[in-house]
Formats: C-alpha cells, sequence, structure tokens
C-alpha cells in the first residue's frame, strides 16, 4: 500500500510584486485504494496544493514537508516525482507544436522504463487503442500535437488518457470537470474509475459537488482561507451542495472571505 | 582570408591543363584570379567571418578515382573529396536524357550550357572574392541538366564528402540546370571529416528555366570551416521548394541566394539550423522578387547549445517593378544556454508599393511552462528539451519528401542535440 502524506504545508508564491502565503497549514494524508475529493471556493488554494505537491518551480515551500512512501519529496525535481508515482491532470495544460500526442505518451511511458526496453510498438498501439475507447476519443488524437488547438473539453479529455497509459500511484486531477458538459463529465468519471484498485489512489479537486456523482470519494476534504478546514465522507460533500461555503465557514466560525461573495 | 593571391597564375595554368579543361574555363580562372584582390568581401549582415580561414588548404592536387556502390536511384551521385565522382544513372534517367557528369567532363561536353550559365546568373564570378576564389580554383563538382518536359519521379540523390586529410582545399560547384517544364527532387547529403582544418569553398547553382519544379532537400553535416552558397535563379513560372537541414559542427558562412526573376515565379524557403559546441553559423538567406506576380518565402528555425554563435538573416527584396508580389519571412532562434549567441535578423528591403510583405522573428527560451508540462510526466529535463525542440525544428521535417531522408535528419537532430546537451551539461 502506497500512502501521500501533506503535512503542515505552508506555500508562498513569488509574483512580481508580493510574496504571498497561500497554504497555510495543510495537512492530508491518503493510501492507494482510495479516493479523496477536495472542494473549496475559488482562490483558496486547490490548484497551489496540488501544483506544490507535483513540484512547479514557480511555487516555494516555507513550512511543511510532503511525502511518499515515507519519503520526502522536498527538493526532487518535478519528472523525479513523476516517475516516482505522482500525476497531476493540470487545470491548464501547456500546448507543445510538433510533438505528437502518441509521441509524448510514449516518452513518458519509456521514461518509466529500463533504456534498454521501450514499450513496443504494438504493445503501445493495443494499450492507446483500449484507452481511447473508453475515454470515446478519436484515434486521430493521438496523432495530433501536443493540446494544441484542442478545445477545453479535449484537454481535459486528454489528460485523462495520459493518465490511463501513465498508470500513476497517485493522480491529483485538478478542476477535471470545469468547462465539460454532463456528457464529458461522465465519460472522464469513466476513465477515472477504470483505474480504480489497490494500487491506486486519486485526489479529485473540484469547485461543484456535481462530479462526485460520478465518482465517489471515500474522503472529502474541504479547503478555505488556505487549509483543510473540515473532512468527512461522501455525505460532506452534498452537505455543502445544499449549505454552500458560507454556510461551512458560517458553522466553523471561520473569519474567510470568499471571493465569489459579492 | 588572406591579403595575397592564394596560387600563381602559371600554377593555375598548368591545373587547368592538367584536366583538359576547355579555353573558356581557363580564362574564367586567370580573370577571376587577377580580380580576386581587388573585389570586395561579400557582406552579411551581423556575421564577421573576417578571420575565418576561409583559404585554408594546398589548392591543387593531382587525384585518383574512387568507385562507390550505391542502391539504384534514378540518380546517384557519390563524390569523394576532389576525386572525379562516381555517378548511377537509372533506365528511366537514361531514356530520359538525363545528363549527369563529372564537372570537368562536362565543360568539355556542354559548353554552351557553361558559357550560359556556369557562374553568370546565379552567382556571377566578379560577385565578391570569396566567387573569384571559387571560379579561380573550382577543383571538384558535378554537373546536371535534366532536359525539357521531363518529370522524374524518383530523386536525384547527391552525396558530397570532403576528405581533409589530403591537405587540398575543397572547392566544389554544382551546377544543376532544370530545363523549361522539368520536374525533379534533389536529396543531397554533404559531409565532411574533422581531421584538419582545410576550408571548404561551396558553390551549388541552381538554374530553373519556364516552368521548371524543382524540390531540393539538403543535410549539411561540414566539420571544417566553408563557405557554402546555394543560389537559385528562377524563369518564369518555375517553382522551387527548400528544405535544409543545417546541422554541420563547423564554421559555416551560409549564402543562401535566390532571384525569382520570372514573373508568376515562386519560392519556399525552409531551414532549420542546430549550432553546437564552440561553433559559428553565419546563415543568409535572401530572395529577390524582380518579376511581377513573384511569391518569395523564408522560415528559418534554429537552436544554439553552449557557446556556438547562429545568426539568421533572412532577406526578402522587392525590387521596382515587381507587382504583386509577395515576401514573407520568420527567422525563430531558441538559445538553450547561458553562453550561446545567437539573432534572427528579419531585412524587407521594398521597393514597390503593389506588394504584400511581412516578418517575424524571434530570440528566446525553451518555454518554461511546456517543460514543466512535459516534465510532470516523467521526462527528464533533456529528454524534454529535445522534445519541444523537436516540434520547433518540424517545419523542415514534414517538406522532406523522402522518409528515409526524414529520418536521417531526425537521427542527425537528435545526435546533435544530445551532444551539444551533454557538452553544456558538463560545462555548467
Ligand atoms: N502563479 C501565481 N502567481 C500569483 N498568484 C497566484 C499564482 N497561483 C495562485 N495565485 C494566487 O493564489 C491564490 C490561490 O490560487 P489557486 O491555488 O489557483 O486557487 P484555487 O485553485 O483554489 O482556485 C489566488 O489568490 C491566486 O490569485
Ligand atoms: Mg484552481
Amino acid at each position: 500500500m502506497a500512502n501521500l502524506t501533506v503535512k503542515n504545508l505552508h506555500v508562498r508564491v513569488d509574483d512580481e510584486s508580493e510574496h504571498k502565503e497561500i497554504l497555510k497549514g495543510v495537512n492530508l494524508s491518503m493510501n492507494s485504494g482510495e479516493i479523496h475529493a477536495i472542494m473549496g471556493p475559488n482562490g483558496t488554494g486547490k490548484s497551489t496544493l496540488s501544483e506544490t505537491i507535483m513540484g512547479n518551480p514557480r511555487y516555494t515551500i516555507t513550512e511543511g514537508d510532503i511525502i511518499l512512501n515515507g519519503e520526502s519529496l522536498l527538493g526532487k525535481p518535478v519528472d523525479e516525482r513523476a516517475r516516482a508515482g505522482l500525476f497531476l491532470g493540470m487545470q491548464y495544460p501547456a500546448e507543445i507544436m510538433g510533438v505528437t500526442n502518441a509521441e509524448f505518451m510514449r516518452s513518458a511511458i519509456n521514461a518509466r522504463r529500463p533504456e534498454d526496453n521501450p514499450i513496443s510498438v504494438r504493445a503501445f498501439i493495443k494499450e492507446l487503442d483500449k484507452n481511447l475507447e473508453i475515454l470515446d476519443m478519436n484515434e486521430k488524437m493521438a496523432e495530433r500535437y501536443l493540446n494544441q488547438g484542442f478545445s477545453g473539453g479535449e484537454k481535459k479529455r486528454n489528460e485523462i488518457l495520459q493518465l490511463l497509459m501513465i498508470k500513476p500511484t497517485f493522480a491529483i486531477l485538478d478542476e477535471i470537470d470545469s468547462g465539460l458538459d454532463i456528457d464529458a463529465m461522465k465519460v472522464v468519471a469513466k476513465g477515472v474509475n477504470s483505474m480504480r484498485s489497490d494500487d491506486f489512489g486519486a485526489l479529485i479537486i473540484t469547485h461543484y459537488e456535481r462530479l462526485l456523482d460520478y465518482i465517489t470519494p471515500d474522503v472529502v476534504h474541504v479547503m478555505m482561507g488556505g487549509k483543510v478546514v473540515k473532512s468527512g465522507n461522501a455525505s460532506l460533500a452534498t452537505k455543502l451542495e445544499d449549505e454552500g461555503y458560507a454556510g461551512l465557514r458560517d458553522e466553523l466560525g471561520l473569519d474567510v472571505k470568499l471571493t465569489d461573495e459579492e | 582570408m588572406k591579403k595575397q593571391p592564394f596560387t600563381t597564375a602559371a600554377d593555375l595554368k598548368a591545373f587547368s591543363q592538367a584536366h583538359h579543361e576547355t579555353a573558356a574555363m581557363t580564362a574564367i580562372r586567370m580573370t577571376a584570379l587577377q580580380q580576386y584582390l581587388d573585389l570586395p568581401l561579400a557582406e552579411f549582415p551581423k556575421i564577421n567571418y573576417r578571420r575565418w580561414l576561409l583559404d585554408e588548404g594546398q589548392p591543387f592536387v593531382a587525384n585518383n578515382t574512387s568507385v562507390v556502390a550505391q542502391q539504384p536511384i534514378t540518380v546517384n551521385v557519390d563524390q569523394q573529396g576532389t576525386k572525379p565522382a562516381t555517378i548511377k544513372l537509372s533506365a528511366e534517367a537514361q531514356a530520359t536524357g538525363v545528363v549527369v557528369l563529372d564537372f570537368f567532363t562536362a565543360q568539355a561536353q556542354y559548353p554552351e550550357l557553361f558559357a550560359k550559365y556556369y557562374m553568370t546568373l546565379a552567382l556571377p564570378k566578379s560577385a565578391h572574392q570569396l566567387a573569384a576564389y571559387h571560379a579561380a580554383s573550382v577543383n571538384s563538382g558535378v554537373f546536371i541538366y535534366v532536359p525539357q518536359n521531363v518529370k522524374l519521379t524518383e530523386p536525384l540523390t547527391l552525396n558530397f564528402q570532403q576528405d581533409t586529410t589530403t591537405g587540398q582545399t575543397y572547392v566544389h560547384h554544382v551546377l544543376l540546370v532544370a530545363g523549361e517544364d522539368s520536374d525533379l527532387t534533389i536529396l543531397e547529403s554533404r559531409q565532411s571529416d574533422d581531421e584538419q582544418v582545410i576550408s571548404g569553398n561551396i558553390v551549388e547553382e541552381l538554374i530553373l528555366e519556364q516552368g521548371a519544379h524543382v524540390h531540393f532537400t539538403a543535410i549539411d553535416r561540414i566539420q571544417t570551416v566553408a563557405y557554402l552558397a546555394r543560389r537559385a535563379y528562377l524563369m518564369k513560372n518555375a517553382r522551387l521548394d527548400w528544405a535544409l537541414g543545417l546541422m554541420n559542427d563547423g564554421d559555416i558562412l551560409s549564402d543562401f541566394n535566390t532571384d525569382l526573376v520570372g514573373e508568376g515565379s515562386h519560392t519556399e524557403f525552409k531551414a532549420v539550423a542546430i549550432a553546437t559546441g564552440s561553433q559559428s553559423q553565419g546563415v543568409t538567406t535572401r530572395i529577390t522578387n524582380y518579376g511581377q506576380h513573384t511569391e518569395g518565402n523564408i522560415l528559418q528555425h534554429g537552436v544554439i547549445l553552449s557557446d556556438a554563435t547562429l545568426i539568421f538573416n533572412g532577406i526578402g527584396h522587392i525590387v521596382r517593378g515587381a507587382r504583386d508580389s509577395d515576401a514573407q519571412q520568420e527567422n525563430r532562434v531558441l538559445m538553450l544556454s547561458r553562453t550561446a549567441r545567437g539573432d534572427a535578423n528579419p531585412i524587407l528591403l521594398i521597393d514597390e508599393n503593389d506588394v504584400r510583405a511581412g516578418h517575424a522573428a524571434s530570440v528566446g527560451r525553451v518555454d518554461q511552462s511546456q517543460m514543466y508540462y512535459l516534465m510532470s510526466r516523467g521526462l527528464s529535463k533533456d529528454v524534454a528539451e529535445r522534445l519541444v525542440i523537436r516540434g520547433f525544428l518540424g517545419s523542415v521535417l514534414a517538406e522532406i519528401p523522402s522518409a528515409e531522408a526524414r529520418d536521417a535528419l531526425k537521427r542527425t537532430i537528435e545526435r546533435k542535440l544530445i551532444d551539444g546537451q551533454k557538452h553544456r551539461d558538463s560545462a555548467e
């Protein structure tokens, strides 16, 4: 069983003008075999948390630790963390001209294999076809340049396709549902659910409860003001849906300004 | 370049006679030698090559023939150093009257074509010192003539290898005449060893007669110092597509010039370059629209590692009277180390109103958000960087018509990048 733990994480982002602390002591622990969800209002630091776990150099950790299977990830570059088993489905994936999707995914798979034993073309194509079908994606998507000119929905699906191809131990999916219609969201959920196993864990970040109707979480965390303020089971998501973030904030007596508030 | 002549009139004459040259050719040499010191240096913006050893080596040495086996294609030319070319013509090529000859044989057999096209239009022999040096001391080359209306389905492959161990300068000439309405594809490969610093002075002249279509791919892997001119002259409605991979390791002064003389002529120029180690590559690509309704587009993408230098000049010149013409260009350079030096320098010279012209240029670094994205999937920094670069250089790869040549360029790019990264990473 694998474990990912975030301990008292404080993170700062270095803007041109200001150094502001975004995460103010996040605690979180999850095992493989589990699906966790993080919900929270806009601007509360959900993307900051996921990017920091992955190792985006734009974020600076000022305190705390991120631990994968007992080993600290601090100081490890993003590619090492990826090969150690982390995956981040990004809110805004980069577009790369001239590199095909298929070529990229093959390089990613081979990065996890010994140099003298790359995946065979046949095995790769078989796996690719299977996953394209799960995600109801056209074969042509594999030959297109990486995210180049993809619609918002296509980019999200493509993130999930990479997830299915790379098969990480822990996947963090940052607002993978944003901008998707209900059918597309069902497809994405189907992709994630197909990964469910004792060797896989996911941290699903979402603003709305809707996605969690299709991917049932084992644990739900609510983040506000740069911290996890409450954790519970799947019913917490439903409760939030009914009462809103403001309701929960007031119930907990927190002094947090919600950006969505007028 | 040195300030004294590189040979004597007597030696030059003896060399010409030993090769049984025509009187016309001997005269060209003698005049060029006389003019050499008085001619100006060739000028290329932002490229200072005055201290390069562009005339290093002995001009004239006797040589032997050699034969290299090759798989059959339309035409295959192999030329080792300054030895006579080994030429194979397929049945198709022979039946259609295609002529491919060693430079020395050709001038006697095709004196009219030489008189008309040899260093007259595409690169006039008195254009500058480098041209005169070439005209005086050319010591190897090939001549290709594709007659009117001949459409070749398979490419002509040209393999040229400079041999520096002989100590002899490499003054190599290619004269290609594509007859009216002919259609052909050239796949050229240029290489050299790096045993000694022996200069190359290479001039390729492409003459496209009315309605001729030529697709010209070249992969250059020159490891010594060279002036490399590819100069084309297009008549009415001719069309020339360039796809060049500048994968040299030496100091190379590239002079790529296309004159759109005939009405309706059109060229698409695409080149990619990688500069590594401490080499300098100065690339000047000029297209001049002389005729009406002519179109010339330049796309140059380059990558620089270590302390190498790469300069792209793109010159689009539309002369007065070239109405309804088009000149567009894009020059981009990526720098992959702190000590790399590069420039992307577009120059538009427009002397006519009724035209369309534009340019884009950039000198930058690899996009960090792209690198982060690729690395977040487990690719190491070097692999991610090579992927981004391969994408950046993809425009020329896509343009190469033969899968074999495409793969060859892909492999060369990969190898040169890996070498460059190793060199850079160990220095940093
Ligand atoms: N790269 C960045 N530069 C400057 N500010 C940032 C950056 N990333 C996030 N922030 C700021 O940090 C706060 C949290 O943002 P984010 O983590 O994106 O929240 P969420 O994903 O919960 O909406 C916001 O105020 C946002 O403006
Ligand atoms: Mg976010």
